[in-house]
């Protein structure tokens, strides 16, 4: 009934919000443009992903679901990504937890040091978890033959290692978001339930865990959908544990079977995009935080030294792993050849500054490209969701937003189904790994944007506008001034993800354009661990050296901002 | 804090521009898929270029991943040349309508009989027969001897030590199942493979990636070419030794072709034109490659034709049962 109501009243608005429109032609055709590019870069593809499977000469069929169904290099693949996502997700959320608490609840020293080691993974180039568990646990790695001698055998190719390296690569997520949700939990609860007597562990079962638990589902999802997505660790551990994201790749690349990976992709895409509504549109809305409470510094801490010093353990345990697995890839891309001559050489640089050149050029010049356009679409977009009326706005937001859930392998398919052939061939040339660079990371400047726009009281801008300035300069002199905080987030963000990209940009390379990421795949395809473990840490410096650059300008010249992934929605894409 | 955001953009447009391709040497450029080991392929391309002054840009992909970009590529076909490969992968793109025929005057005098295409579809330029990579050290500690044969690959002592790429990537692999059909039979040949199966530890989209595996000693037993198994094992300092079927093994005929609607047909026949001269073939000798022009000259310890039994292997057939064979495979094999 109400919802019938609130429907006929936004019915009744829209003619009045078209003729506002109308008065502002600038605004206007901003608007049109951005949505006839969300739907050609976002949507086209999906759809024809859609078009393949079910249109059976002109009508609309299943029958490509029930063939896949019935072969069991189909169904395997499905029954994994899904158990492996599920383990994956609550190990991960696990982790990130003891994490946040640590950071958040407990008298811990160091903290500063475990928060940047939890987010650290965010950065971590596809493969290179994969590549250093083999340098690791491998018959030849640095922990099975040289400090256990071979006692011990290790099963890194599979379920065990793939659980293991995904986790230490999502834990972040869930560290990030729970470590939001714990700091807006408002202390005094907390602090009441102490005065009245409860005992701290008490506390934390019955005030802090039921508060948190929202967050913890949400991490779960998040966690659950990156593990389906991803494509670099299982092209290199599955062995036999044969993964969706790779099987539509392999179905697609080595087979030229389009319906076949279409279909996969669709199979991929559902148990993505239900996590994502889920965690949307169910358990974002449970939450129990409240948004605009800032948190209290006299929050008594946990302090019974038995409690602190094992969580202090454990999280110098975890942290120490992280690091081994870091310090493994730089080592290895010093060996000569591993394995069987541990000289330490310059050689894999030297491979990688002259066969690898062009592809860290490419990478650079397609990534500073595409970072800056993705940065300011997002604001844009975010600036007219939050602040103008107009007709379709709520699915502009979900469209745009809608890259977070479409696994990377999903888009790429959809990539070369929709732009290899007329009226827009775009295959082989620059513009089709841009355009799936900006658009595959739209959504990250979309939510930060959303979130810091959402604060920032419409006041400022309407007062700019009772003041003759129209739509475009409010824009600039009033909007993007407050909300370059945020926007210098999300470019960070996003040029990480560019450098890092493969299960996507992997389906569009070609001769003219290549990746960093993409020699990667081609080196560990070939097992040159070495050279593979080069390239890895070369993508690592050019990202820490861009974001550092970003840091000390924004220090410099904007009064000290820090630029964080703060926003725990800005690393649900992967 | 004004200007920090034209000064943070202005970084980008600086480091796109430092990085973007000067525009201006668009001249001669030749396209080119290869099936090649990159840093093998980088030998003879780097070569090619510096003779000719021709540039070469080129992507790197298994056989079967050639096979199919270029099937989804030929309303618009990207690159001219398909370069390095097993025959029967070309007699299965030739099938498809995907090569234009050439017939190169320098290839003329030696390449006869199977070491082309009959329609002059593609063009052989190396030879190389498929063998198994053992890692030495294994099978001192293990006292076994080396797989001398199809049927010792099934011991059980090999459970989960042996490794092959995926017969629809890997021309590598596609080779080793057309050869086992050839030797076995059809039916046989599945039913071996589903037995074989229980022992593979994992496969490979590359066909030569198990070499290495072999000499890291994640695996005992990698099914490889030959010239893989030394050019990437034995040569490199992996204790890998090679050994050859007794009852007889497949090999190939390494192949180049013109791609059908290929933009830069004149500088492919060049490059294919190149490959086939003495200096060019005298290079295969990095890789332990045999030539197949007789006057070039062959690696010490390279695997020779006379050197191991060899099947009479049928390509033709091969290339033209690919597709087959491999959801066959598929169905069998389950992966």
């Amino acid at each position: 009934m109400i919802q019938s109501k609130r429907f006929a009243a936004y019915l009744k608005r829209i003619p009045s919000d078209i003729k506002k429109l109308l008065k502002e032609p600038f605004l206007l055709t901003g608007i049109l443009l951005v949505n006839v590019f969300l739907f050609l870069f976002i949507v086209l593809p999906l759809f024809k992903i859609f078009q393949l499977s079910f249109e059976v000469e002109g009508h609309f069929s299943l029958r490509i679901f029930y063939e896949l169904m019935s072969k069991s290099y189909n169904v395997r693949p499905l029954i994994h990504s899904l158990t492996l996502g599920t383990a994956v997700a609550i190990l991960g959320t696990l982790i990130g937890f003891i994490f946040a608490y640590a950071i958040t609840r407990v008298d811990i020293p160091w903290k500063r040091f475990f928060s940047v080691t939890a987010t650290f993974p965010i950065i971590a180039p596809p493969f290179m978890m994969s590549l250093s568990a083999i340098l690791l646990f491998g018959k030849q790695g640095f922990v099975s033959k040289m400090i256990l001698q071979n006692v011990v055998q290790f099963k890194i190719y599979g379920f065990y290692g793939l659980l293991v390296v995904e986790t230490l690569t999502y834990f972040s997520t869930a560290y990030l978001t729970l470590y939001g949700v714990l700091q807006a939990i408002d202390p005094a609860l907390e602090d009441a339930a102490l005065d009245l007597g409860a005992s701290k562990g008490k506390v934390f079962r019955s005030i802090t865990l039921p508060l948190a638990t929202p967050g913890i589902a949400s991490a779960i999802l998040l966690i659950f959908s990156q593990s389906l997505a991803d494509f670099g660790n299982p092209m290199i551990l599955a062995g036999n544990y044969t993964i969706l994201a790779t099987q539509a790749y392999l179905t697609i690349v080595g087979m030229y079977d389009m319906k076949g990976g279409a279909a996969l992709a669709i199979l991929l895409l559902i148990p993505s995009l239900i996590a994502f509504c889920v965690q949307k549109y169910w358990v974002s809305r449970k939450s129990y935080v409240t948004v605009t409470g800032k948190p209290s510094s006299t929050r008594i801490k946990m302090d019974h030294p038995v409690t602190k010093y094992s969580i202090f353990g454990l999280c110098l345990i975890l942290a120490s792993i992280i690091f081994l697995f870091y310090g493994m890839v730089f080592f290895g891309s010093l060996v000569k050849l591993w394995g069987v001559n541990h000289t330490l050489t310059l050689n894999n640089y030297r491979h990688v500054f002259t066969v690898g050149w062009e592809f860290i050029k490419d990478t650079l010049l397609l990534s500073s490209i595409a970072t800056p356009i993705a940065g300011i679409l997002g604001m844009i977009i975010a600036f007219l969701v939050v602040r103008k009326q107009f007709p379709g706005k709520r699915l502009m937001e979900l469209v745009s937003l809608l890259t977070f859930a479409v696994p990377g392998t999903v888009v790429g398919i959809g990539y070369i189904l929709a732009f290899n052939q007329p009226p827009l061939v775009l295959t082989g040339t620059a513009a089709i790994i841009i355009l799936l660079f900006i658009f595959r990371d739209l959504a990250v400047g979309v939510q930060t944007g959303i979130a810091e726009l959402q604060q920032i009281d419409p006041s400022i801008e309407e007062a700019s506008t009772d003041l003759g300035a129209d739509s475009a300069r409010t824009f600039r002199k009033i909007t993007l001034p407050l909300i370059t905080p945020a926007f210098y987030s999300g470019l960070a963000f996003t040029f990480v993800k560019c450098m890092t990209a493969i299960s996507a940009v992997i389906f569009v390379v070609s001769g003219k354009w290549n990746l960093i990421t993409v020699a990667i795949l081609g080196s560990v395809e070939n097992s040159d661990l070495a050279q593979a473990a080069a390239f890895s840490v070369v993508i690592i410096i050019f990202i820490l050296l861009a974001l550092w650059l970003i840091q000390f300008l924004v220090d410099r010249m904007g009064g000290g901002r820090k630029i964080k992934f703060e926003k725990p929605e800005a690393i649900q894409s992967i | 804090m004004k200007y920090i955001t034209p000064i943070i953009l202005g970084i980008f447009i600086v480091v796109s521009s430092l990085c973007s391709p000067p525009v201006a040497k668009a001249a001669d450029v030749l396209h080119m898929y290869t099936a090649l080991d990159p840093n093998e392929a980088k030998i003879y391309i780097e070569a090619f270029q510096n003779e000719t002054k021709i540039n070469v840009e080129w992507v790197r992909m298994s056989a079967g991943e050639v096979l199919t970009r270029l099937k989804a590529e030929s309303k618009n076909p990207q690159v001219s040349i398909w370069y390095g490969g097993p025959s029967a992968e070309f007699i299965a793109g030739k099938k498809e309508g995907l090569l234009v025929p050439y017939k190169s005057p320098v290839g003329a005098p030696f390449l006869k009989g199977n070491l082309k295409d009959s329609d002059d579809y593609w063009s052989g330029f190396y030879f190389g027969a498929i063998g198994f990579g053992n890692n030495t050290s294994w099978f001192e500690k293990n006292k076994v001897p080396y797989p001398a044969s199809w049927q010792d690959l099934l011991k059980p002592e090999f459970k989960g030590q042996i490794s092959i790429a995926y017969p629809y990537t890997s021309g590598t692999a596609f080779t080793t199942l057309a050869t086992l059909v050839m030797i076995l039979g059809e039916d046989n040949a599945f039913e071996y493979w589903k037995k074989l199966d229980a022992n593979i530890h994992h496969y490979n989209t590359s066909g030569s990636a198990c070499v290495t595996q072999a000499g890291l000693g994640e695996i005992a037993i990698g099914i490889a070419f030959s010239h893989d198994i030394l050019a990437k094992g034995t040569s490199k300092g992996y204790p890998v030794k090679g050994s050859f079927p007794s009852e007889g093994t497949g090999y190939e005929i390494g192949g180049m072709a013109l791609v059908t609607g290929g933009p830069e047909p004149e500088l492919a026949k060049k490059f294919i034109d190149w490959s086939l001269s003495k200096p060019a073939q005298d290079l295969m000798k990095v890789w332990f490659r045999i030539p197949l022009n007789p006057e070039a000259e062959i690696a010490a310890g390279a695997t020779k034709a006379s050197d191991v039994k060899l099947i009479n292997y049928d390509d033709e057939w091969a290339g033209n049962n690919n597709k087959r064979l491999i959801e066959k495979w598929r169905q069998t094999i389950g992966k």
